[in-house]
């Protein structure tokens, strides 16, 4: 090869190949770029299928059910059977978005249930019991997190964190359930403008939530970190502190179901029910949150816990046994990772057409 | 066929200079008195074979070790890098192979972690972040770059690789774009790519140089370092063998100092 051919074909590749070299020098004003139609209807199905999935089964059932799914009051009936599940499976996203599954979610519940529970018993005032059930919740995340940054699987820590909320919970509670808690009932089973507290509650973890998620730099960090924390370290931020803020988040979370699942049934139970976190994973995974992290949204999470209370409530009208609808549940589950696949292969696979369009025309 | 001439002058002091480099892994020797250079607007090619000490150099200029013996000055001033981040805090970036972008975020996002703006007002003290805005400064810095990858809103991992490595090249260059242009180095920016998109990244270095970034290039790719320097150097078994004007070299030379089979010019 000639000493210059090289040389001369910088300049040449470079106007053939992106923009022209004027472009450089002065940048024109660019036009907007938007993705084919195609690609943002296959985007939209990926990121908003679950709610399509939602309205079809309420339109199903609506007509299955006539008259009597398509109500105010059984609108309500299965918003309140979804809050509970919502708001564990809150914890659960941002644990899994953050970058790890936290297992201790119903260890702290109990804990944080029990230990208000016996604030309350021995006469100490709403406010502070359930602020101690909180401030559980926030302890329990500290450690889960400080604990998994020292190198060890997350999944384990949490796995000994639950037995260790689990024996706490039953040692504060001396074993029993902690029945009477009357002054719950604010949270529980009170109404306000016809909807019932763990609603607005689970409605408001949701939205803050979201908001924190999207529109902050501590939320979209956050996420960062469990998409990608060596990208996130580069930047010149502290992963680790983000990846115990959602360690902590969880258990927040948890603890706030905890004392809501207390205060809808007045009694505070030591029993850290597994179930909780299978439902919760499931309302999670629905929703498409991927379990390798960094992505998923709040909005679809509490959708696919409304999915969930939608099917169960549904069968039960039409009197079909509930494991029918646990059955239907696992169905849903497996078609909902066929069709994310499906979408993520036919996006990449037309994007890298597109691009490699734009790489010879110069434009998308 | 533009003036390929860096935007150096003789007076200014080179981004980017190193004065005597020893490095030795306890009885290894990987590099052994390089003198290596770097000018704003300059592009510089490390070519060697495996285990010449390519990696070893970039790892001493990114501060990940440090030398055993030699000076390191950037713009002129000394400089010590214990981590990293010295060097960061320096104004040099370092692109990794891996690009490290956050996949399920959007361009704009991966442009501007680090450094988010916020919103004005009471809304930005709670830490909320003007996307908006965040937007518009990626669509000028990437036009300013002259290279139009997607919509600002479309997610990495839904970018070809070409794309994406015009990304993490991006966001390192406004890292060290700012009134003293900094240094960004690169290892192996093409080793993924296909042809289209070589060329695509190829052009974006020369236009980053055009910019005042002094960038050094560590390749393997002998057709991509020669298209896009201005000089090259050469190191064969940690030693410098060859530091010359891309113009006043050719393919042959090359290889026979790569191979060892061509003396050193400082012998």
């Amino acid at each position: 090869m000639p000493d210059d051919t090289g040389r001369q074909t910088v300049p040449a590749a470079g106007g053939a190949v992106t923009a022209p070299p004027a472009a450089t020098a002065a940048p024109a004003p660019r036009q907007v770029e938007v993705d084919p139609r195609g690609i943002r209807a296959l985007i939209f199905l990926r990121d908003r299928g679950i709610f399509v999935l939602w309205v079809l089964l309420l339109i199903g059932f609506a007509v299955w059910d006539h008259p009597f799914f398509a109500s105010v009051d059984n609108g309500i009936l299965i918003a309140n059977a979804a809050a509970l599940t919502a708001i564990f499976a809150a914890g659960v996203a941002v644990g899994i978005i953050c970058g790890a599954l936290d297992l201790s979610i119903p260890g702290t519940a109990a804990m944080a249930a029990c230990s208000c529970g016996y604030l309350m018993e021995h006469g100490r005032p709403v406010w502070l019991s359930l602020l101690v059930g909180m401030a559980i919740g926030v302890v329990v995340g500290l450690l889960n997190g400080l604990i998994s940054l020292r190198g060890f699987n997350p999944i384990i820590v949490t796995i000994g964190m639950l037995s260790i909320t689990t024996a706490a919970a039953s040692i504060i509670s001396g074993g029993y359930s902690i029945p009477g808690l009357d002054s719950l009932e604010f949270m529980g089973t009170r109404r306000y403008g016809g909807v019932p507290a763990p609603v607005w509650i689970a409605a408001v973890l949701f939205l803050l939530g979201t908001i924190f998620l999207t529109r902050t730099r501590d939320g979209l960090r956050l996420m960062a970190v469990g998409g990608n924390p060596e990208a996130v370290r580069r930047s010149g931020i502290h992963s680790d502190r983000y990846k115990v803020l959602g360690f902590v988040i969880s258990s927040v979370c948890a603890a706030l179901g905890g004392l809501v699942s207390t205060a809808v049934v007045t009694e505070a139970s030591p029993e850290a029910s597994p179930a909780i976190i299978f439902t919760a994973l499931t309302a999670v995974a629905l929703a498409g949150v991927s379990l390798a992290g960094g992505r998923g949204s709040l909005p679809r999470v509490l959708v696919g816990a409304l999915v969930l209370a939608t099917i169960s409530n549904g069968l039960t009208i039409k009197g079909v046994n509930p494991y029918w609808g646990t059955g239907v549940t696992g169905l849903l589950l497996l078609g909902s990772l066929g069709l994310e696949k499906w979408v993520s292969g036919t996006v990449s696979r037309r994007l890298v057409l597109t691009a490699q369009a734009s790489v010879h025309s110069g434009r998308q | 066929m533009s003036a390929q001439s860096p935007a150096q002058s003789p007076v200014r002091p080179a981004a980017l200079e190193l004065t005597g480099i020893d490095l030795h892994y306890g009885f290894v020797r990987a590099l052994d008195q390089i003198d290596f250079q770097v000018g704003q607007g300059e592009v510089v090619a490390l070519l060697g074979d495996n285990g010449a000490g390519k990696s070893s150099l970039l790892k001493v200029l990114s501060g990940a070790h440090r030398p055993t013996i030699g000076s390191i000055r950037v713009h002129g001033e000394e400089a010590a890098f214990h981590a990293p981040s010295d060097a960061t805090a320096a104004g040099i970036e370092m692109v990794y192979q891996d690009l490290a972008l956050v996949d399920a975020q959007d361009i704009a996002t991966n442009l501007n972690i680090g450094r988010e703006i916020l919103r004005r007002g009471p809304l930005g003290w709670f830490g909320f972040v003007d996307h908006r805005a965040q937007r518009r400064r990626s669509e000028a810095e990437l036009d300013q770059l002259g290279v139009r990858t997607a919509a600002m809103t479309r997610p990495v991992e839904m970018l070809s690789g070409g794309q994406r490595q015009v990304v993490a090249l991006a966001r390192s260059a406004t890292r060290v774009s700012g009134e003293r242009k900094g240094v960004l180095l690169l290892d192996e920016p093409t080793a993924a790519l296909g042809y289209e998109q070589t060329q695509q990244v190829q052009a974006l270095i020369r236009r980053m140089a055009k910019q005042g970034i002094a960038i050094v290039l560590v390749t393997h790719d002998l057709p991509l370092a020669v298209a896009v320097s201005d000089r090259i150097v050469v190191l064969n078994r940690g030693r410098k063998v060859a530091d010359v004007a891309t113009e006043q070299t050719d393919n042959d030379q090359l290889v026979g100092w790569i191979t060892g089979a061509r003396a050193s010019m400082f012998v």
